[in-house]
């Protein structure tokens, strides 16, 4: 039984060039203070289960359009039966993605060398020698930042395709942060600068802050440029 | 004994007893009359015989003694100045007295209530979201007021006009009465016999240079806008300005699309501040039917090439011009004109360089939402205009190809059917509900009859009608070719006819959607009919219905309120309330884009003159290759005929900065003086223009993730 608590049939904007189902399992081990899935985070008993019955109903009627199934959350990869969800979209015939926030290096380390994903979306949320910045952008009291940079090792030497996302946010983040981040990823990496949006956040607080313009954020990653494969504004 | 000429005149003994008493004292009265000529004169009799005899079909003993009852009336009052339209209402009641229905008629006067003046200039007319405020737009409103009352008196008969003031049908653009719908037409006329228009005060040769051609073009347009109703299209523009392009280089071609794009996009000065409904439909190949077409070059020689011998230029134009559209304007807004339509065939894949340029009109799509996609499939050739309006080209049109110049097609008027009135009338009966469709589109049909032999008729007037525009013989032909003319029959709220009748919206079950899926072939049958047996060609169309959603829901929560209740969208409390667009499903309903157009794809086939679904974005920004990918899988995948993404913005006008999504605050300054911008039914407009009925919609509309 799968605990599945949101189902987007078509999306445009949870994987670059395909078309996607996206599914969202429930409860996250960080409480990001800019996160706009709040009521999944906090009270993922309000959501009612959705039957897989009824998510390979559409997928199957629609297998001519849908490219794959993008897994998320909530944190995904504290769900122990994560890879028989994945494995049932891959014997489907579909492309699967997992977003993650690189807690869970063994679980990921697992959906890799299984063949289960085709593609990682893994957030970061900070410089990763800052272990206070990782806090405050999580909004917890620790965070281990050990796990953190074994996901990314993972995802760099692995073989399958993936992004590490970074959401923007004035308060939490300088252009120096940005560099930071990129030098650490480097040039195997895809970096993504998401805007951040000031509207339904979990701390009601940030739908106060002023994002930066987007024309900054293509500055921040004008100069970081050399540092990674490639970087990307979205949003 | 006073001999009556009208049948309907019953003479009464009363009346012949008093005219003597009358005549004795009229004459040396000082009563002076406030005239529509901006003069003030003595009272005079006569001018009420007079223009009862010019404007009727009285007699002229009848007309006198209308006219001395009147004056008797207006002495007994005992007031010093009356004005002629109070004259003339005075006579009308009269009329109606002595039993002169049908004279009273012909003697109508059409005009606005002092109030309703004052409303229409000072404040904002919402009926289409393309007009601006000011002086010339409540110029047109006037103007359109007035034009509408004669066209429901005078072009057509009175069960029609019934009909659309009870809301059966609606006629568009009544105000437009004297003016064709909309007009397609290829860039070779005006290559060919430069800008030589009726009455102008002077004449310019055929273009030497692509700058002057594009001006030239735009004023063209200008031109033909103040005699059209709506949309100005221009087929395979950018096939056909390409031998303008030779040598020209990247710097230069930019600015030419600026020129193009911004000319366009700023001619809200033109009539009725109005912008020009402006469509470019657009090619990366060159379509078949052009390929052997001798070209025509600077000066408007033939340059001894054929179209295809200049796709190099074509596709630059083609860059560059979508470059401009990802730039938008000064704020970075989309620009609301020229809607660029790309036509996508399956040559187009076969076509080298066209995953660069899907990507790049995408990007555009994402960024700005500019393009239009246009799919034809199989070897149909299209050209679209208005919202949604494309048309076919036929056998006989692909003749024109060969002299592209003739390529002018036009539909002469739209007439939509209110399809959940007819739900409400059939009462769940199914043979009722055909029967009583078969009489709209009947109804319809004599419409167009009507106003096509009102245009006939001032089109005979030649040069020096009205329409002379119209009429002009450059290459040998009328520039408006009434047997090339098409007359829409549009659609209303077809899922609203299938919920009251069925009890089910069209996506709530298979056998609702069928029904639904009835109504438009049967719909589709009964117009050939009708060409079979009036001679017009009547192609189905998705009515744009920007005003005609909301008034007819309007008139049937007033005529029908039971039964509207129950279907009617929107918020009944605020008033802001509409019926679903043409054969759209419920767009409030979680129904994902992948079965929206799949779905929506099913009726399209059937609607020939066109038929758009719209992806709405809301705030989200999809990479350009998961469009690229969705539009793909969307012309191999499904019939659907044409797909636009919507997305939405805030732009604040005192920050100046433009963001996705409609706020109600700007998220950088917190300014509240800020427009939202987004797709009214075909193109871009700001909400503060948006009628009610529209606003309602806007609340309800359902956007996915991306979608």
């Amino acid at each position: 039984m799968f605990n599945i608590k949101g189902f987007i049939k078509t999306s445009l904007v949870d994987w670059d060039g395909k078309i996607t189902s996206v599914i969202f399992l429930p409860s996250c081990n960080f409480r990001c203070p800019f996160c706009h899935n709040k009521e999944l985070v906090l009270n993922p008993n309000e959501f009612e289960n959705i039957s897989i019955e009824e998510i390979d109903s559409f997928l199957l009627e629609n297998k001519d359009f849908v490219d794959g199934v993008v897994i998320t959350g909530g944190e995904p990869t504290l769900h122990k039966n994560l890879p028989e969800l994945c494995k049932h979209f891959k014997e489907m015939g579909l492309l699967v993605k997992v977003d993650t926030n690189g807690s869970n290096p063994e679980m990921l380390k697992h959906l890799i060398d299984q063949k289960l994903i085709d593609y990682v979306a893994m957030d970061i949320k900070a410089p990763l020698s800052n272990v206070k910045k990782y806090c405050n952008s999580t909004g917890l009291e620790e965070v281990n930042i050990e796990n953190i940079k074994k996901s990314i090792d993972i995802l760099r030497k692995s073989d399958i395709d993936f992004e590490f996302r970074t959401t923007v946010v004035p308060t939490l983040h300088t252009a120096e942060d940005i560099a930071e981040i990129s030098r650490f990823v480097g040039r195997e990496s895809k970096l993504i600068l998401q805007n951040f949006t000031p509207r339904n956040t979990l701390n009601n607080e940030f739908t106060r802050i002023k994002p930066y313009e987007r024309e900054e954020l293509k500055r921040m990653a004008e100069i970081v440029k050399g540092y990674v494969k490639d970087i990307k504004v979205r949003g | 004994m006073i001999k009556m000429r009208d049948d309907g005149f019953r003479p009464k003994q009363v009346l012949i007893e008093r005219e003597a008493d009358l005549q004795k004292d009229a004459t040396d009265l000082s009563l002076f009359v406030r005239t529509s000529d901006e003069e003030i004169k003595k009272w005079n009799r006569n001018k009420i015989t007079e223009a009862l005899l010019r404007e009727t079909d009285i007699s002229e003993d009848a007309a006198k003694i209308i006219a001395r009852e009147v004056e008797k009336l207006i002495f007994s009052l005992n007031i010093e100045n009356v004005t002629a339209p109070l004259i003339r209402e005075l006579t009308n009641a009269k009329l109606i007295e002595y039993g002169l229905e049908h004279i009273r008629r012909q003697h109508t006067r059409l005009g606005v209530p002092l109030y309703d003046a004052r409303e229409i200039i000072i404040n904002h007319n919402k009926e289409n979201a393309n007009v601006p405020h000011g002086p010339e737009a409540t110029n047109l409103t006037l103007a359109e007021r007035i034009k509408k009352e004669f066209a429901l008196i005078e072009v057509f008969s009175q069960d029609v006009a019934d009909a659309h003031m009870r809301g059966d049908i609606h006629l568009h653009d009544l105000g437009m009465i004297d003016r064709p719908y909309c007009s397609g037409q290829n860039i070779e006329y005006v290559k060919k016999f430069g800008l030589n228009l009726p009455n102008a005060i002077s004449i310019a040769r055929p273009a030497k240079h692509p700058e002057v051609l594009i001006e030239q073009i735009i004023k063209f347009s200008a031109a033909l806008q103040g005699t059209f109703a709506g949309a100005i299209g221009w087929d395979a523009f950018n096939i056909f300005l390409a031998p303008y392009l030779v040598g020209v280089d990247d710097t230069r071609m930019k600015q030419l699309a600026q020129i193009l794009i911004y000319e366009f996009a700023q001619q809200a000065v033109a009539r009725g501040g109005q912008s020009i409904f402006s469509d470019i439909n657009l090619y990366w190949e060159c379509p078949k039917h052009f390929e052997d077409v001798p070209a025509i070059g600077p000066g408007g020689k033939l340059t001894g090439n054929t179209y295809s011998d200049y796709m190099d230029e074509a596709h630059r134009f083609l860059q560059a011009l979508f470059e401009v559209y990802y730039e938008g304007d000064a704020l970075g807004r989309p620009f609301f004109f020229p809607k660029p339509n790309v036509h996508i065939t399956e040559k187009f894949f076969t076509t080298e360089g066209h995953e660069d340029f899907l990507y790049l009109i995408s990007k555009v799509a994402s960024e700005k939402g500019n393009t239009y996609y246009v799919f034809d499939r199989g070897d149909t050739a299209k050209i679209s205009e208005c919202c949604r309006l494309a048309f076919q080209l036929r056998e006989s049109d692909l003749e024109d190809a060969k002299q592209p110049w003739k390529m002018r097609y036009s539909a002469m008027q739209n007439v939509t059917v209110n399809l959940p009135r007819i739900a409400y009338e059939a009462k769940g009966d199914d043979t009722r509900l055909f029967e009583i469709l078969r009489e709209r589109v009947e109804l319809v049909a004599k419409a167009h009859l009507q106003k096509k032999a009102f245009i006939s008729k001032l089109l005979n007037l030649g040069k020096n009608g009205p329409l002379a525009l119209l009429a002009m013989e450059l290459d040998g032909e009328p520039y408006y070719r009434m047997r090339r003319a098409t007359f829409l029959l549009g659609m209303l709220g077809l899922n609203e006819m299938v919920q009251a009748h069925t009890g089910e919206e069209l996506h709530e079950s298979n056998d609702a959607f069928f029904f639904g899926l009835k109504v438009i072939s049967t719909m589709k049958k009964l117009a050939d009919e009708m060409e079979e047996k009036y001679g017009i060609h009547m192609p189905l169309e998705q009515t744009p219905a920007e005003s005609t959603a909301y008034r007819l829901a309007m008139l049937d929560m007033k005529h029908y309120p039971l039964r509207a209740t129950a279907v009617v969208k929107g918020d009944k409390n605020r008033g802001e309330i509409y019926y679903t667009n043409s054969t759209y499903m419920n767009i409030s309903v979680p129904i994902s884009s992948i079965e929206r157009v799949k779905k929506d794809g099913k009726f399209h086939p059937l609607i020939e003159a066109g038929a758009l679904t719209h992806v709405w974005l809301g705030e989200h920004k999809p990479a350009p290759e998961s469009i690229a990918n969705f539009v793909e899988k969307t012309f191999k995948n499904t019939q659907n005929a044409q797909i636009a993404f919507s997305p939405e913005f805030t732009s604040c006008l005192d920050c100046g900065k433009v963001v996705r999504g409609l706020n109600e605050n700007c998220i950088y300054c917190g300014s509240d003086n800020i427009e939202g911008i987004t797709r009214v039914t075909g193109f871009f407009s700001k909400i503060n223009s948006w009628n009610k009925g529209k606003i309602g919609e806007l609340k309800d509309r359902y956007r996915d993730r991306a979608i």
